[in-house]
């Protein structure tokens, strides 16, 4: 009790009387002007449909993940969509663990509210046998840190969740056409949910003075503020909700006035997730080019590719037939293990060599296809190019990299590189006697 | 054992200087206090401290149980510690060792924002701070430090106030020249 009484968070009243005063004059006590935002940052997190975003001090995270339900009896070819909140403890002092309290449904009832009357997700698509299953989409917004304007915060957190989000696509089959089938991510693509628009929330403070009125209030305005009110608009100008619980009466002309801004805000706030949302699917896209080319690289040698990563190591006679296939193979293996290991390994296993595949375990394990996937989608393609420079065995792991954008035909100017690096490489795969040789100088070479 | 800074000074003094939002009470040390209670003997003060702090009723200059000063909840007040012993609420006084009243007593008007312990003990450090320095020199203001981590500045305009606050606020991680700068800068956006 003694602990709580003294972790409390308690305001004076000079700081009331000076966020008042300095409102007068048009100040805020951050510096910004009245109509300000404070800066807005948009991180997004490994997975499909987390989203972090701060706002100053403000931070909050969201999480939206699908699940196949029973739809409700009236709306039996809609998907459902909920928002969940949860006000960490570490966000504020006054936050406790348990039950929501009313401010943290008001939160989420007015993110819910802008995304479902809105209709901003489709949720007919949704739907995947009308009646019996259909998607049901759940948005969790966790509050981190509250410095004032949770609302705000946590509609764009939930909107840049949703638009990053993938859901696993699903067909139906069986006799009857009634089994729905889902398909894992690694055999289709899952495939985004369809937004129509984006619904902002913007949120207004008002004080005892008529003439004074802020937007994005911080967590001292909120103590010292008389009536709040969150417009949630979209960037056309249509008008999602409007929130006003209790407090202050305000005047229609400053309505109407509030409205007109929160259209602009919403039209600076839109553009911002866009180009977040926009610069995640640009790496998203990337880290799948390097997945599909190694598959593009396993299948452009067909069959022979094939056998060629399994038995073309052992006796080098495949490996003239295509260096293309085989760099990829070979330098996949080196993808998968440190570059360190795979030397030590190549060195241990070129010494055993007697030309059977009996003695080539390690490097067919290595390109077992999931694994590769699996590493290949783990690593950056910013991570490789840092290493590129430093030493030889790091080296081992850039081609493979770049190898993969080479297959997607975009960087040419890596092709000079890559053939100098194939060479290394290739010459460690090559039969024993002319492998030390070369090896030898290759490594003189780096 | 706490991280922190290793300081010296001569001739064989050293010791381990931390920085938390926290505050340790400790004897002697003069801190700002926001009044949450009042009660028959005593004030209840909340100073940052792992529990509150009682200021009583008669620790002011000249006090008497005739002109017991009226606080109200939420006052501020620039108070000394006199007592801190672990378990035990601090005890604080609005007069020196010798009695006198000095600047202790209430706060009026002016901005109050919090800080860390550790930028509270560089802006009373001397000589002045970097950052004190280069504000004093260009603007006129009253300042309280507190070394529980609370700052109260005041000046005749509100934006003074707030280039003052800001600027302190800016300043924990900076070096001295860096702070100058920063200052400068800040100046340099209002004129």
């Amino acid at each position: 009790m003694e602990q709580r009484l003294a972790n409390s968070w308690r305001q004076t009243i000079n700081e009331k009387n000076f966020i008042v005063t300095a409102l007068l004059s048009e100040l805020r006590v951050d510096g910004r002007r009245p109509f300000d935002y404070r800066k807005l940052s948009i991180k997004f997190g490994k997975d499909d449909g987390s989203s972090e975003v701060q706002l100053g001090h403000t931070h909050v995270m969201a999480i939206v993940s699908g699940q196949l339900l029973q739809p409700y009896k009236e709306r039996p070819n809609e998907g459902t969509l909920a928002v969940f909140t949860e006000f960490s403890p570490m966000a504020d002092p006054s936050f406790e663990p348990g039950r929501p309290t009313e401010s943290a449904v008001e939160l989420g009832r007015i993110v819910d509210r802008g995304l479902r009357e809105s209709r901003a997700v489709d949720t007919e698509s949704l739907c995947v046998l009308s009646g019996k299953l259909v998607w049901a989409i759940r948005i969790d917004i966790h509050i981190l840190d509250n410095g004032g304007n949770l609302v705000d915060a946590a509609n764009i957190a939930a909107l840049a969740a949703l638009l990053t989000f993938r859901r696993p696509e699903c067909s139906l089959g069986g006799e009857d056409g009634q089994q729905v089938v889902v398909h894992p991510p690694e055999m289709r693509d899952p495939i985004p949910l369809i937004i129509h628009h984006l619904p902002i929330a913007v949120t207004f403070g008002f004080f005892s003075n008529e003439n004074i009125m802020v937007i994005d209030p911080t967590h001292h305005e909120e103590a010292v503020m008389t009536g709040r009110m969150t417009a949630t608009v979209n960037a056309n100008g249509d008008v999602c909700s409007i929130h006003k619980p209790g407090g202050e009466g305000v005047n229609h002309r400053v309505l109407m006035h509030c409205m007109k801004l929160a259209h602009v805000k919403a039209g600076d706030i839109t553009a911002k997730i866009k180009d977040a949302v926009e610069i995640y699917n640009t790496q998203r896209a990337l880290r799948k080019i390097k997945r599909h080319s190694s598959s593009v690289a396993l299948d452009v040698g067909g069959t022979p590719a094939k056998s060629g990563e399994k038995e073309s190591q052992v006796d080098g006679s495949h490996l003239h037939q295509s260096k293309l296939k085989d760099e990829p193979s070979s330098m996949e293996c080196d993808a998968t293990s440190s570059g360190q290991e795979q030397n030590d390994k190549r060195d241990g296993v070129s010494q055993k060599f007697i030309g059977g595949p009996s003695s080539w375990d390690p490097y067919s394990e290595c390109v077992n296809s999931d694994l590769l996937k699996a590493s290949l989608a783990s690593h950056g393609p910013a991570t490789h190019r840092q290493q590129k420079g430093s030493r030889s065995e790091t080296k081992a792991e850039v081609p493979p990299q770049e190898m993969k954008i080479d297959s997607s035909p975009t960087d040419a100017g890596l092709v000079a590189v890559q053939n100098n690096e194939g060479k290394t490489l290739k010459d460690a795969v090559k039969p024993k006697n002319k492998r030390k040789k070369k090896k030898v100088s290759s490594n003189t070479g780096n | 054992m706490k991280a922190g800074k290793l300081r010296f000074s001569k001739p064989n003094k050293y010791w381990v200087e931390s920085s938390q939002k926290r505050y340790v009470p400790h004897p002697e040390d003069s801190v700002l206090g926001i009044v949450v209670d009042s009660r028959s003997d005593n004030f209840l003060v909340d100073i940052k401290g792992p529990s509150l702090a009682f200021l009583p009723v008669l620790a002011f200059e000249g006090g008497t149980r005739r002109n017991i000063p009226k606080f109200e909840v939420g006052t501020l007040i620039y108070v000394r510690v006199v007592k801190a012993n672990p378990g035990m609420n601090p005890e604080l006084s609005c007069t020196d060792a010798t009695g006198k009243g000095g600047e202790f007593g209430a706060l009026k008007e002016g901005f109050m924002f919090e800080c860390s312990t550790g930028l509270s003990r560089t802006l009373l450090s001397s000589p002045t701070c970097p950052v004190l320095e280069a504000l004093g020199k260009k603007l006129s203001f009253e300042i309280a430090i507190g070394l529980n981590g609370r700052v109260w500045v005041n000046s005749a305009s509100p934006s003074t106030t707030i280039i003052v606050s800001n600027a302190i606020m800016n300043s924990e991680s900076l070096s001295g020249a860096q702070q100058r700068i920063m200052v400068e800068k800040l100046l340099q956006k209002i004129q």
